[in-house]
């Protein structure tokens, strides 16, 4: 719908927008789907610690349980820990992964986009070129690369994430930014005396963020599949629980205890999908070309 | 074109210098100097230190130092590795071709089948088929490969027992010819297949996709109200104009393979950079990890490159 705003109706008629995104939220399935899943994982987030049958942290004497020994739903790993309620407790670990890095990737991408976006010429030119260079880099070896030189905790983690993934928010957000600019309220706007700084919060941003939305879920589930692969290759933050060092501990029990790896695995899919599925929906909702074309 | 050609080229040389300097800032940032590396944790003495950050070019300021660390990279001097004491870059060679071989094959396969995939799944839009298609696509997507790995070696090698779970070959057994071509063979079924169904949804959603796209465009319809065949509006027109995108995405799933491969490498114990990735980690043989990034990013670069000049080439729009 930002293709059609246009600027004097801006902040108004803002209950029949509601209204027609609601109704489009109904008419998706991906993104009605990815909506139960999200209240879902948020739920166990916040009310993990009562949910689960059995603190985490605590290394029994039930070490590698079979499924639902001595109430153990899930079995337990080599420590003796419980791997229903680790699973539980590791929702808070992906979902702080993926939103703190989401942010920060966010935050840089559409400062960096909007302003090469908004100004063009040589200041463009010049950031679109590093844009592209930066989106050429392996993203996965970097990180990598930094969490093994410095530290592996997972504020860290969410930062070497954050930092590295910018540029395809940058992109996008850049790509609305020139096209903004040439509409006549963002004009009025700096007949009007209002300063670059004013226009870039005030009107640029505000109107294109939709697709860095779209694109940010996309990039929330890459952040857990990528936090994933660390923990897998030992690089983890060993303070907490998390589905990746779930998988890497029951690495070296695969023949004898397969539900370690296994139901971590299950949970990071479950995740991944929901935040897939959001993105897509978002992506659908929010792109005028693909409502017409399912109606024709 | 030839403009084209030597715009994506510069651009290619431009991101493998943004690696280089990154490569270089995290040297310089990570905590602990090599020189203290060099001379051990007993000892201190200054003149031993002067010489030796002389003798490396430490003194150097750092501009020169950056300066150095260019050259010796761009002539193939990548240092010595900590642990095997070899030059870096005859560690890495040795590693290649098993790597290569596993992302060559299943990128192959992977675009093959997904986008075949895809074209079904686009022509018979709605159907079970395809609702099962991009279903199962979404599923596949999130999977983090590796897990994906070990779940296919407790099915195939621990439940079943059909399939070897690590290594390129057989150990104890010195096998020749063509039985032992049979046996890398086997070895290569699980590691190849873990890597192709995680590629599949990527081709299977970009063809689809594409395919869809092109088949609602207006000189379809045109060329429809002429009375052409739908087969032969398929062949010629709608695959040509749809299988482009395919190209583009091969090129960056090629980026995203040669550095995954790492992963499922470990996973399989598979002889190949992966492998020497997760030694070097354990380790903290610094110079090898650096190395192997280098090599990463400047495939990737050239990779990209190469599939977006023979993008501008299949694709008359792109040249100007």
């Amino acid at each position: 719908m930002v293709t059609t705003k246009k600027g004097w109706y801006v902040g108004r008629k803002n209950n029949n927008k509601l209204n027609r995104t609601l109704l489009k939220v109904k008419s998706d399935t991906e993104l009605k789907f990815g909506l139960i899943g999200l209240s879902l994982l948020v739920f166990v987030a916040v009310f993990a610690s009562l949910l689960v049958p059995f603190d985490p942290y605590f290394f029994g004497p039930d070490v590698l349980n079979k499924l639902g020994e001595n109430q153990h739903i899930l079995g337990t790993n080599h420590l003796g820990q419980d791997i229903f309620s680790m699973i539980l407790y590791g929702v808070r670990t992906s979902l702080m992964v993926a939103v703190g890095s989401a942010l920060i990737s966010a935050v840089i991408g559409i400062l960096v986009g909007g302003i090469a976006g908004y100004f063009g010429g040589k200041i463009d030119l010049v950031i679109t070129e590093c844009i592209n260079a930066f989106m050429m880099v392996p993203t996965f070896f970097l990180i990598l690369l930094i969490i093994a030189l410095f530290d592996s905790s997972i504020t860290n983690v969410m930062i070497v994430i954050g930092l590295t993934t910018w540029p395809s928010n940058a992109k996008l957000i850049r790509a609305q930014a020139l096209s903004i600019r040439e509409r006549t309220y963002v004009k009025s706007a700096v007949a009007m005396g209002e300063t670059n700084l004013q226009i870039l919060f005030k009107y640029i941003i505000p109107n294109g963020i939709f697709p860095v939305l779209a694109n940010t879920t996309i990039g929330m589930s890459n952040a857990i599949l990528t936090e994933a692969g660390l923990s897998f290759l030992g690089l983890g933050d060993p303070n907490v629980i998390s589905w990746g060092q779930m998988i890497f501990m029951g690495k070296q029990y695969l023949t004898s205890a397969w539900w370690i790896s296994t139901f971590a695995g299950i949970a990071i899919v479950f995740t991944v999908t929901v935040f897939y599925l959001l993105g897509d929906g978002l992506n659908h909702v929010l792109d005028p070309k693909h409502k017409s074309r399912k109606d024709a | 074109m030839k403009k084209y050609v030597t715009k994506r080229v510069l651009m290619g040389v431009l991101t493998i210098f943004v690696v280089f300097s990154i490569n270089f800032l995290i040297i310089r940032l990570a905590p602990g100097s090599p020189i203290s590396t060099i001379m051990g944790k007993d000892n201190d003495d200054p003149i031993l230190r002067a010489a030796l950050e002389a003798k490396y070019g430490f003194d150097q300021p750092l501009i020169l130092q950056y300066f150095i660390y260019l050259k010796n990279a761009v002539t193939g001097d990548l240092g010595l590795s900590i642990i095997y004491n070899k030059e870096v870059l005859a560690i890495i060679a040795e590693r290649l071709v098993p790597t290569l071989l596993l992302v060559l094959t299943a990128a192959l396969l992977a675009v093959v089948i997904g986008t075949f995939m895809g074209m079904y799944a686009a022509k018979h839009e709605g159907s079970r088929v395809d609702v099962f298609f991009s279903g199962i696509s979404y599923i596949f997507n999130s999977m983090p490969a590796f897990w994906l790995g070990l779940i296919l070696i407790i099915i195939f090698s621990s439940v079943f027992g059909l399939l070897p779970s690590y290594g390129m070959i057989s150990s104890r057994t010195t096998l020749t010819g063509v039985d032992y071509y049979l046996d890398v063979l086997k070895h290569m079924i699980l590691p190849v297949s873990t890597l192709v169904l995680v590629e599949i949804p990527i081709y299977f959603r970009i063809a689809k996709s594409s395919i869809v796209q092109t088949l609602n465009e207006d000189f379809i319809v045109t060329l429809k109200a002429t009375g052409m065949s739908e087969r032969k509006i398929f062949n010629k027109y709608v695959l040509r104009n749809a299988i482009l995108p395919t190209i583009t995405i091969f090129g960056i799933s090629m980026g995203y393979l040669i550095t995954g491969v790492a992963l499922i490498e470990i996973v399989f114990a598979w002889p190949g950079t992966g492998d020497l990735m997760l030694t070097a980690i354990n380790q903290r043989d610094y110079p090898t990890l650096m190395g192997i990034y280098l090599i990463m990013s400047v495939s990737v670069a050239l990779v990209m490159v190469i599939v977006d000049i023979i993008y501008a080439t299949l694709d008359p729009r792109i040249r100007f």
